[in-house]
């Protein structure tokens, strides 16, 4: 597959290796992974709201735009239709989200925080680009 | 990792300098047989010799029994770093700042009184007790207003009438951590906490009704006012969106600056600057104002329980005796003063997912605790027994006074999820004479008993170690779940 992620096994916390084509497709999916976690996934149409992260570098990006999407998720109590991201280069992405009010308790885990712990962003030798990133929860 | 862990006393390990690259100190791990090779399989000991990296660190890197693998420090992680030229590190105390325990207890007497309405009062506690993901806690507050909590912590919830001077009392720092600098806390963090100051939260935080069922201390238990059959309210907390936010702002700035300090670490999590730099400083007063919130958090929370017992009981909280044992956190680090060497020296005591545990006759412990010793509370996992401890002496000299926080996570919560489903734990859960009260049934098997360890080889390590003794043993009739 061009592109996906996966849920990684962890005792006291989760990760998510996720992939794509492109830096910006590799977020979208580690984006997804989140949401599939927090069970936050829902039906649109919803608000569309513009997400701007900027770093250092790729992987505090990927760090920066996960955990934007969870402060979003907290203080609007909404859940997610859909996330585009835009654009994406090492420093700098820009997405948008459509948010849909939470109907009740997600039936997911809850996530305080992504973490640089064994944070990695690398183009594979395939072209593939591949995110890392674990998660407090 | 180049080297194992070698036992050197019984109870004790030590990871030899070299067992990674760069270790300053050696790596002391307090554990049995078991649990130590559980974390070497876990990995978590490699973590242990990562924290023993970091510059300025004395003395050891240092690991509780409950240790288990965690996001750049190892969960049970303490190290203490040198004032003068050492580093903090906003991985040590992790995003939930000052996440914590509080022990209530009550007048109430189990078989005879509580029994018959456990099904009410735990339906009460439920109604009154706000959790889950996001959520609107029992205050809601102005800008101004959160910007009080994180500067007074528990007071300002007492000026505006909630909880008595005795409740602060029975909190470490009675409550109130000074030199907090609310200033340091983003916009970000404040729109996280506003609406969510006196609520459980999810994940792994609870509220349980349990009985005392064994003192093993009769003198600490008298102290305490604890005694068998006695019903007692433990809770498990912390400072919510608002500490999360706080570590995640302030990591971000470290992970900036570490690298233009020369400063190296084995993983990206434990970034870290020297305490005397400027980034060190904002950040401890952030801490701080998250830390105020946490111990606000469980405060407004007590009131919660005591409207509940109220509710199910018919009669007034001072009747019932819900007061406040004693309140501590288990996720932080402190400024605080240890003899080295022979020499008294200031240290940032960073605990992650330890907890504090001063000896007698610490003059920071209230004085109905001077002899004792300081109460530390340690919650089993969901349905299984829970622990009242107090700190030693010799914890100084063999932890900077820190010993475990819980019976610490043996599997992770996919792995839970797949051998049981959350309706077959609560069944489980009932039979064992448990009343439930969840947000929801679904993520009951993430915290199932069996993805523990065993809470009670902990807490006799903890004590076999010399880091704190045993008081008394409760288990739970009542379980509110996040």
């Amino acid at each position: 597959m061009r592109s996906g992620f996966e849920i990684l096994e962890h005792t006291a916390d989760v990760g998510i290796r996720a992939w794509g084509a492109t830096l910006a497709e590799a977020l979208e999916q580690a984006a997804r992974g989140l949401i599939e976690l927090l069970g936050a996934g829902l039906e649109g149409p919803g608000r569309t709201r513009r997400v701007v992260v900027e770093a250092e570098d790729a992987g505090a990006l990927a760090v920066g735009f996960l955990n934007e999407l969870l402060f979003l998720h907290e203080t609007e109590e909404a859940g997610f239709a859909a996330v585009r991201v835009v654009r994406a280069d090492d420093r700098r992405a820009e997405a948008e989200v459509e948010l849909v009010p939470l109907p009740g308790e997600p039936e997911g885990t809850a996530v305080k925080a992504a973490t640089y712990h064994r944070l990695a962003v690398e183009r594979r030798p395939d072209g593939i680009v591949e995110v890392r990133v674990y998660l407090d929860v | 990792m180049a080297m194992e862990p070698r036992k050197i006393e019984p109870f004790v390990w030590e990871i030899p300098l070299g067992a990674v690259p760069g270790m300053r100190v050696p790596g002391i791990v307090y554990a049995d047989d078991e649990l130590m090779r559980k974390a070497i399989d876990d990995r978590a000991i490699e973590q242990v010799a990562n924290v023993a990296t970091l510059p300025g660190i004395v003395r050891a890197s240092y690991a509780m029994p409950d240790i288990h693998w965690g996001y750049g420090f190892p969960i049970g992680g303490v190290a203490a770093t040198s004032v003068e030229d050492g580093v903090i590190s906003p991985g040590g105390v992790g995003f939930d700042i000052a996440c914590g325990v509080r022990l209530l207890r009550t007048e109430l007497e189990w078989e005879a009184e509580v029994r018959p309405r456990i099904h009410e009062l735990v339906e009460a506690l439920g109604r009154h007790i706000p959790r889950g993901v996001g959520t609107k806690g029992r205050m809601r507050l102005s800008r101004g207003e959160v910007e009080k909590v994180l500067l007074e912590g528990v007071r300002y919830p007492l000026s505006r009438g909630v909880g008595t001077e005795r409740d602060a009392e029975f909190c470490e720092d009675r409550g109130v951590l000074e030199d907090a600098r609310p200033e340091e806390v983003s916009d970000k963090a404040i729109a996280r906490g506003a609406p969510q100051l006196g609520s459980l939260g999810a994940g792994n935080h609870f509220l349980e009704v349990q009985v005392v069922e064994e003192v093993f201390d009769a003198r600490a238990a008298a102290a305490m006012q604890l005694f068998e059959g006695q019903v007692c309210v433990m809770l498990h907390t912390g400072s919510r969106g608002m500490g999360h936010q706080v570590c995640t702002d302030h990591l971000k700035v470290m992970d900036r600056v570490m690298p233009k300090l020369g400063i190296e670490v084995p993983d990206r999590q434990l970034a870290c600057v020297p305490l005397r730099h400027e980034a060190a400083e904002r950040y401890l007063g952030a801490m701080r104002a998250a830390a105020n919130f946490a111990r606000a958090n469980r405060h407004v929370l007590t009131d919660g329980v005591r409207e509940a017992f109220a509710a199910a009981f018919g009669k007034g909280p001072r009747e019932l005796g819900v007061e406040v044992v004693y309140d501590v956190a288990h996720n932080l680090a402190k400024i605080e003063t240890f003899a080295v060497d022979g020499r008294r020296r200031e240290l940032c005591v960073h605990r992650k997912g330890a907890t504090r545990a001063f000896g007698p006759g610490h003059p920071e412990l209230p004085s109905a605790y001077r002899e004792i010793g300081q109460p530390v509370i340690i919650p089993g996992s969901m349905g299984t027994a829970s622990y009242v401890l107090v700190g030693t002496v010799e914890s100084a000299e063999r932890s900077f006074s820190s010993t475990c926080h819980g019976a610490g996570r043996a599997m992770s919560r996919t792995k839970a999820k797949k051998l049981k489903s959350g309706p077959q734990v609560r069944q489980e859960l009932e039979a064992m004479g448990i009343t439930l009260a969840a947000a929801h049934w679904g993520l009951l098997a993430e915290e199932a008993p069996y993805a523990y360890k065993d809470v009670s080889k902990v807490v006799d390590v903890c004590e076999g170690a010399g880091l704190s003794r045993k008081v008394a043993r409760l288990r739970p009739v009542g379980v509110v779940k996040g």
